[in-house]
C-alpha cells in the first residue's frame, strides 16, 4: 500500500525505544476505536501514520539489541526485550487493522456502538463551543484526570490532530476533544464540556 | 424475540471481548514487572477464554441472516472480533516470556516502569475507607485515574467485578498513569510500599 522507509542503524537506546513503542501501541488501540465509534477517517489516517513509525521502532530496537549481546548470558535477556517490543507491534498492528476498517468503508455495525456502551473504558468527542468556560485553559488547568479520571487523547484543530497532547496544550474554541474514561468520569466530562458530537461525520 | 436475544449476546460478547484483551495486555506487563507466574498465567487462561469466546462470537455473527446490503457492517464486526484475539495473542507473547522463565533485561523492567500508562502494587490497610465497600460504590478509577487490574486475597487472584467488595488485606494490582499511582496508595492507605 505504501513505500516502506528506509532504514539505517541510529543510536537509540533500548529503553527508550521501548517505552515508546509501549506508549503508542497502547495509544493507538484507544485512538483506532474512537475513528471507528466516531467513524473519523482523518483520525483513522493517523493511526496508520504511527503503525508506521511503531513498525520501524520495532527495527531499530531489534538492531540495537542485536549490538547490545556480547555472550549468551546477554542474548538470553535481551531476546525478552525483542520478544515484548514485537508483542508491542503486534498491538499497534491490531489498531492499524481498526483503522483499516474505517478507511476502507467497511461499515460499523450499530452493535459496535451498543456494545461501547457496555465496556469499561468510555471514549467520547466533545467540540468546545464558543464561550465555553473551557476555552484558553490548559489540560492541565482543567484538572480532568485528577478530578474524573478522564484523560484527553487526541485534539483536532483545524484539519490537524494534537495526538496525546501535553497537559500544557491550551484548549481552543472550535476544538474536538477526544478523551477516555470510566464511565462516570465520562458523563461529568461531557456535561461539563457542553455538547457532544453525535456520531457521523467528523 | 430470537432476533433481538442475539443481538445482544453479540453486543456483549464483543464488549467483553475488547476489555478482556485490554486487560489481558495490562496483566501481561504487570507479570513481569512483578516477575509473577501466576498473573502470566492468569494471561494464559483468559487467551484460551478469548479464543473460545471469539470463536462463538464468529459463529453467532454468521448465524445472522444477512442481506447483502448489511454485509459490510457485519463484516466490520468480525473484523473487530480478530483485533481483540490479536491482542489477546500480543498479551500471551508478553506472559511468555515470563512464563518461559527468561531472566529479563533491566531495561525491560524500567521501560514498563517509566511508560506512561504504570502498573502498581497497592495494599488495603484497616484504616482504609475503600474496606467493605464494593468497586462500584469505592470509584476507584474515578478517585484515582488507576484501573483495578486484579486482586490479591490471601494466595487467590480476584478478577474484579463492580460487586467484588474490598477486605482489608487485599492487594491490587492497578494501571494507570503514573501520577495517579500515588493517590491509589493514599487511598489504600498503603503502610509500606511494595517494591
Amino acid at each position: 500500500m505504501h513505500g516502506l522507509d528506509k532504514l539505517e542503524y541510529k543510536p537509540i537506546s533500548v529503553r527508550d525505544l521501548l517505552v515508546e513503542m509501549k506508549d503508542l501501541s497502547e495509544l493507538m488501540i484507544d485512538l483506532a476505536y474512537s475513528a471507528a465509534l466516531f467513524n473519523s477517517r482523518p483520525l483513522a489516517e493517523e493511526v496508520i501514520e504511527m503503525e508506521r513509525r511503531v513498525d520501524n521502532l520495532a527495527y531499530q530496537l531489534d538492531m540495537s539489541a542485536m549490538l547490545a549481546a556480547k555472550s549468551p548470558r546477554d542474548a538470553e535477556s535481551l531476546v525478552a526485550v525483542s520478544v515484548v517490543a514485537s508483542a508491542a507491534d503486534k498491538i499497534s498492528d491490531a489498531a492499524g487493522d481498526i483503522a483499516g476498517i474505517v478507511i476502507r468503508e467497511i461499515g460499523i455495525h450499530p452493535i459496535v456502538r451498543e456494545a461501547f456502551e457496555k465496556v469499561e473504558e468510555h471514549l467520547t468527542r466533545v467540540e468546545i463551543q464558543k464561550g465555553s468556560v473551557w476555552a484558553n485553559k490548559t489540560l492541565h488547568e482543567l484538572e480532568l484526570a485528577p478530578k474524573m479520571g478522564v484523560d484527553v487523547i487526541a485534539i483536532r484543530r483545524d484539519k490537524e490532530f494534537i495526538i496525546n497532547p501535553e497537559k500544557d496544550e491550551l484548549v481552543l474554541e472550535g476544538d474536538i476533544v477526544i478523551a477516555r474514561g470510566a464511565p462516570l468520569g465520562i458523563e461529568e466530562f461531557e456535561r461539563l464540556a457542553g455538547r457532544t458530537m453525535p456520531a457521523g461525520r467528523s | 424475540m430470537v432476533i433481538k436475544d442475539t443481538f445482544k449476546d453479540i453486543v456483549d460478547m464483543l464488549a467483553e471481548l475488547k476489555d478482556t484483551s485490554e486487560l489481558m495486555v495490562d496483566l501481561a506487563y504487570s507479570s513481569i514487572l512483578l516477575n509473577n507466574k501466576e498473573l502470566a498465567q492468569e494471561v494464559a487462561t483468559l487467551e484460551e477464554h478469548v479464543d473460545d469466546l471469539h470463536t462463538k462470537f464468529e459463529l453467532l455473527v454468521l448465524t445472522r441472516c444477512i442481506s447483502p446490503q448489511e454485509s459490510k457492517d457485519y463484516l466490520g464486526l468480525i473484523r473487530l472480533g480478530v483485533v481483540t484475539e490479536k491482542i489477546a495473542d500480543a498479551a500471551m507473547q508478553i506472559a511468555g516470556v515470563v512464563l518461559r522463565g527468561l531472566q529479563p533485561h533491566p531495561v525491560l523492567k524500567l521501560a514498563i516502569k517509566e511508560a506512561e500508562e504504570t502498573v502498581v502494587h497497592a495494599h488495603v490497610s484497616k484504616k482504609s475507607p475503600l474496606v467493605g465497600k464494593t468497586l462500584r460504590e469505592a470509584q476507584v478509577h474515578e478517585e484515582t485515574g488507576m484501573w483495578v487490574l486484579c486482586i490479591k486475597r490471601a494466595d487467590k487472584w480476584i478478577r474484579p467485578k463492580p460487586d467484588t467488595v474490598i477486605e482489608a488485606g487485599d492487594q491490587f494490582i492497578a494501571s494507570g498513569y503514573a501520577e495517579g499511582a500515588d493517590d491509589l496508595k493514599r487511598l489504600t492507605n498503603a503502610e509500606k510500599r511494595m517494591k
